[in-house]
């Protein structure tokens, strides 16, 4: 009842109190006034009374509470090992989710740090299998009659590698955007303005944007730069503007610039992505209406930019994180299993606890104290476990997601914005404080339930004589070592498919050797490099000077080199006297390529110093595309037309099949080789020479028994010279490369299989405890039978198929679960089925011995019980 | 407030808890004044209850759930608040009276014992 009610409530209780006095001293024949004077003087001090009466009704709860909390800090000082226990328990559980959760929180459910980011939306290609690259014509019908959405801005998908040659040679990243991104990000600004319409024309000045980062660390945090001019790439831009302090753009860069497209352009090449707001009132579908309508008409009318040009909408905060998304959800599903373990375990530990302090319960209710009591002390137990529990969970869970953060290998989108920081979130404290509350209330007051059915004197007289756990009791002993078995399967299973998938990946061959291969990436863009022959030349010198050079055994160079991005591009191709095309991987190197990466030549010749400018057009291509388009044949001599169509940036001579290389993984390990053309790069059209260098750096690609480091300090003098003064990127070994690539699998499989061993810890402690604790509970039981005359074997025996039949049971449902949810592994493996026979015969077995491991030292415990002595155990 | 105080304070409680408990048990539902006129009439006006000590009993059985107060109209239709036993309050009655009995016998026989030696 609440105070002030409780005090009108008796105060009605006093009048009538005095109401009755008065009238008893009327009849005794006093005077009205009289009367109520006495009754008045009966009653005495009324204040005090009052007083007492608000004293008793919060005394007692709060005495209460207070004996209740003390009463639990005692009981549980008394038995430290099980409240250590349940809190580190707990604490794995909580911390594991709550460590997934924040980066979850961070990553997937945080909105973009934009204006009204949910109206933010990104183009997709839907005839290409929903790809987000545009090219010029998709952008200007974007333009032209996506009337939904406005601010339609263009932006790099990668960061370009820029040198910033003012001063010391510095790489940086930059992206290239349309004038309207700025305005769409909703971009703040430090000083200056942004790029206007005229600027990003496509004969506009060289402009520049500086980030806020870029300009306090450059530039000193210089107000009068604005106006001045850097050298980017070899060319001068004047710095028009700085964002302001926490602006991020996707992605991320410490400049931008105009991309100076020239919308007449008919070129196919799909290289940067495309943003718009929706106009207010718009919503995503009715967009997405519109613009297919906008696509049927264009495509009727053959105006569309290709015959199968179809197009969507989607939110630009999912577009971002989609390549993220499933292995977070994997994630969630391995620590949410991890923590419905520690929660078997916590009831475990609770249950084995209250069956222990029945008889304490009992007495107590016996002399008085009322189930409600009980009840409240045991919640007041749960909430102390719970709170500890909770505060150590959230600090593993934070020391967790750092940890998470730092070993993702493919920076987490938007995760280091200062907006977006890792820490303490009310949202992942409310999560983490949710899920602790849960399991201790729940199991923590089962028990206390059960007591409560069964009654005081039942308890007592159970448990009076000999301390046996109660049906009930084993029941739920049974239900908790079955769903700690299974709940392992699954995750053993999970994890172990996971590991198969890395050890495939591992052993894949790649086809090329990446011992003794150093990577220094370098952007060469601006200047005479933009030409085929400026490149080829700078690259022939850097080879020379390289050769000088005491450990470089031999030196490449190439814009596509192994795991870096590659184009597809058509080609066509005379077969059975009529022409045919296809699509392969299209790739431009220097001589020497093949010999530094050792990939075989398995027909033909290699490149040679002959295949210059001016000599006849050639090309090589892999064993893949040699099988797929001259099965049976021999391709040597044939000429192909790399690009028809595509516009003229790609005017490309035929060219004649030289030789035949052999098959590399150099994209994706876990990708089956794709057809691949190769072009000498003295022969590359100056147009893609041009785009190449715009986009991606330069990589060299240098065979040496020297380690990177030592390998810069050599030969960094000798690449600066070649180049004239281009900075240099980065510089690793081309095994980093490789093992970079499948850094994702590797993430994987090691969070899931830390996961895994948790699971694994916890359950067999679990199993452990609750095999050894039932033969506590059972010694004289086990007494009485070996005074019978059961001897150790039968007794050990009867222990061991107890804990046996439980994991058998436990294994075959966690079998069933995990074939079932196997399927949402499937696209993550490779190498491996999704039913893995030696997985799905493994994990259990594994299991099965390990229950029995912890079956059988209790059993072997119970047999050797000397009789006498369980009898009198007490 | 010290362990000895708080058992003494206890003891003291535990008696007028039960004394209202069998009262309300053998009368049915009272209100106040009936309970403490009653305790007067059974001591032959020996005990003296006052309100600041029977409204908190009453407030404290009242919220461990063995009586339950409800208004109501006593016969010369003037609001009350009549107080009930509940089932829990006759269960801790029972209880309170064996062990009453086990303590009044207890201090009975010490008390025997010293005047007999």
């Amino acid at each position: 009842m609440a105070g002030r009610k409780a005090d009108a409530d008796f105060e009605r209780e006093l009048v009538t109190h005095l109401a009755f006095l008065e009238e008893e001293f009327l009849r005794r024949g006093l005077s009205p006034a009289d009367a109520s004077k006495a009754a008045q003087l009966a009653c005495g001090n009324l204040e005090l009374t009052r007083q007492l009466h608000r004293d008793a009704r919060a005394f007692l709860w709060l005495t209460q509470a207070g004996q209740d909390i003390r009463h639990a800090l005692r009981s549980m000082r008394l038995s430290m090992g099980f409240a250590v226990a349940a809190i580190l328990t707990l604490a794995l559980g909580v911390g594991a989710n709550t460590a997934v959760f924040s980066v979850i929180d961070a990553v997937l459910l945080k909105p973009l740090n934009y204006p009204d980011p949910d109206r933010i939306v990104q183009f997709f290609l839907a005839s290409t299998g929903a790809a987000k690259g545009a090219s010029i014509p998709d952008f200007r019908f974007y333009q032209e009659h996506a009337d939904a959405v406005e601010d339609i801005s263009a932006f790099d998908f990668g960061q370009s590698e820029m040198g910033l040659t003012s001063g010391t040679p510095e790489q940086v990243h930059g992206i290239h955007v349309t004038s309207n991104y700025f305005h769409l990000l909703g971009a703040p600004l430090a000083l200056g303005r942004t790029i206007n319409a005229d600027e990003d024309s496509s004969h506009g000045p060289n402009v520049v944007v500086l980030s806020y980062g870029l300009w306090k660390s450059r530039f000193a945090g210089d107000d009068r730069i604005i106006g001045n001019a850097i050298s980017l790439d070899k060319q001068s831009y004047t710095i028009i503007g700085v964002t302001g302090e926490g602006f991020h753009s996707e992605p991320e860069a410490q400049l931008w610039i105009p991309f100076h497209f020239n919308l007449n352009s008919t070129d196919q090449l799909h290289f940067f992505g495309v943003v718009a707001r929706l106009r207010p009132g718009v919503s995503l579908a009715q967009a997405n209406a519109q613009l297919n309508a906008s696509c049927e008409a264009a495509r009727r009318e053959s105006k569309s930019p290709d015959p199968e040009f179809h197009c969507q909408l989607r939110k630009f905060s999912d577009a971002m994180v989609s390549y993220v998304r499933r292995s977070l959800l994997l994630l969630e599903g391995a620590v949410i299993l991890v923590l419905l373990i520690a929660c078997a375990n916590l009831a475990n530990l609770l249950l084995m606890r209250t069956t222990v302090r029945k008889r304490e319960f009992a007495i107590r209710g016996a002399i008085g104290a009322g189930r409600g009591r009980i009840v409240r002390q045991l919640i007041v137990e749960s909430m102390l476990l719970c709170s500890a529990g909770c505060a150590i969970g959230v600090i593993f869970g934070l020391a967790g997601a750092h940890i998470l953060l730092l070993a993702n290998p493919n920076a987490l989108p938007h995760a280091g914005n200062p907006g977006v920081a890792f820490g303490l979130d009310w949202r992942v404290l409310i999560f983490a404080a949710g899920i602790s509350l849960l399991t201790t209330l729940m199991f923590g007051l089962l028990p206390a339930l059960d007591i409560c059915r069964e009654g005081f004197e039942n308890v007592l007289r159970e448990s009076g004589a000999r301390q046996s756990a109660g049906k009930r009791t084993r029941r739920a002993q049974s239900v908790v070592v079955i769903s700690e078995v299974g709940l392992s399967v699954v995750l053993l299973i999970g994890a172990a498919l996971l590991i198969r998938t890395f050890i495939s990946l591992s052993n894949v061959d790649p086809g090329f050797d990446s011992h003794h291969v150093v990577s220094i990436t370098m952007p060469i863009h601006g200047g005479h490099n933009d030409t085929a022959a400026g490149v080829s030349g700078m690259v022939r010198d850097a080879q020379q000077e390289l050769m000088g050079v005491a450990g470089v055994e031999s030196s490449a160079a190439t814009f596509s080199a192994p795991y870096a991005s590659r184009m597809g591009l058509p080609f066509t191709y005379a077969s059975n006297d009529s022409s045919s095309s296809g699509d392969a991987e299209w790739m431009a190197v220097s001589p020497g390529y093949f010999g530094v990466l050792k990939i075989p030549i398995l027909r033909g010749r290699d490149f040679n110093s002959n295949d210059s400018a001016g000599a006849p057009a050639v090309v090589l291509i892999n064993q893949a595309m040699a099988k797929q388009y001259w099965p049976g044949q021999n391709p040597l001599g044939q000429p192909i037309l790399i690009g028809k169509e595509l516009g003229p940036m790609f005017n490309d001579r035929p060219r004649q099949i030289v030789g035949i290389v052999g098959d590399t993984r150099d994209d994706d390990l876990s990708r089956a080789p794709e057809p691949t053309m190769i072009i000498p790069d003295a022969q590359e059209p100056d147009p893609m020479v041009e785009f190449e260098s715009r986009f991606g750096p330069m990589s060299w690609l240098i065979r040496t028994r020297l380690k990177p480091q030592q390998l810069l300090l050599a030969a960094s003098e000798q690449l600066q010279r070649a180049s004239g003064g281009r900075p240099i990127g980065s510089v690793r070994s081309m095994e980093d490369v490789l093992s970079a690539s499948i850094a994702q699998q590797r993430f994987n499989m090691l969070l899931i299989s830390i996961f895994a061993s948790i699971a694994l810890l916890l359950a067999s402690v679990g199993i452990y405890s609750v095999m050894a604790y039932s033969i506590a509970q059972r010694t004289h039981e086990i007494g009485v039978r070996m005074a019978l005359g059961a001897d150790q074997h039968k007794v050990r025996n009867m222990v061991l198929r107890e804990g046996v039949v439980r994991g058998l049971v436990g294994v075959a449902a966690g079998m069933c679960a995990a074939a079932f949810l196997v399927r949402l592994l499937a696209n993550l493996l490779y190498g491996v089925s999704m039913w893995d026979p030696a997985v799905f015969l493994a994990v259990p077995a594994f299991l099965i011995f390990l229950t029995a491991v912890a079956a059988w030292l209790p059993a072997r415990r119970a047999a050797r019980l000397d009789p006498v002595q369980a009898l009198r155990f007490e | 407030m010290s362990s000895k105080e708080k058992r003494s304070a206890q003891v003291l409680q535990g008696t007028l808890d039960l004394i209202v408990l069998r009262t309300l048990e053998t009368m049915g539902p009272q209100h106040a004044y009936q309970v403490a006129s009653r305790l007067q009439q059974m001591s032959d006006q020996s005990l003296e209850l006052n309100q600041g000590t029977l409204y908190p009993a009453l407030v404290r059985l009242e919220q461990y759930g063995w009586i339950n107060g409800a208004w109501g109209k006593t016969e010369r239709n003037r609001d009350a608040k009549f107080y009930a036993i509940t089932s829990g309050g006759r269960k801790a009655l029972e209880n309170e009276t064996k062990r009453w009995r086990k303590m009044s016998e207890l201090v009975e026989r010490l008390l025997l014992d010293g005047t007999q030696a």
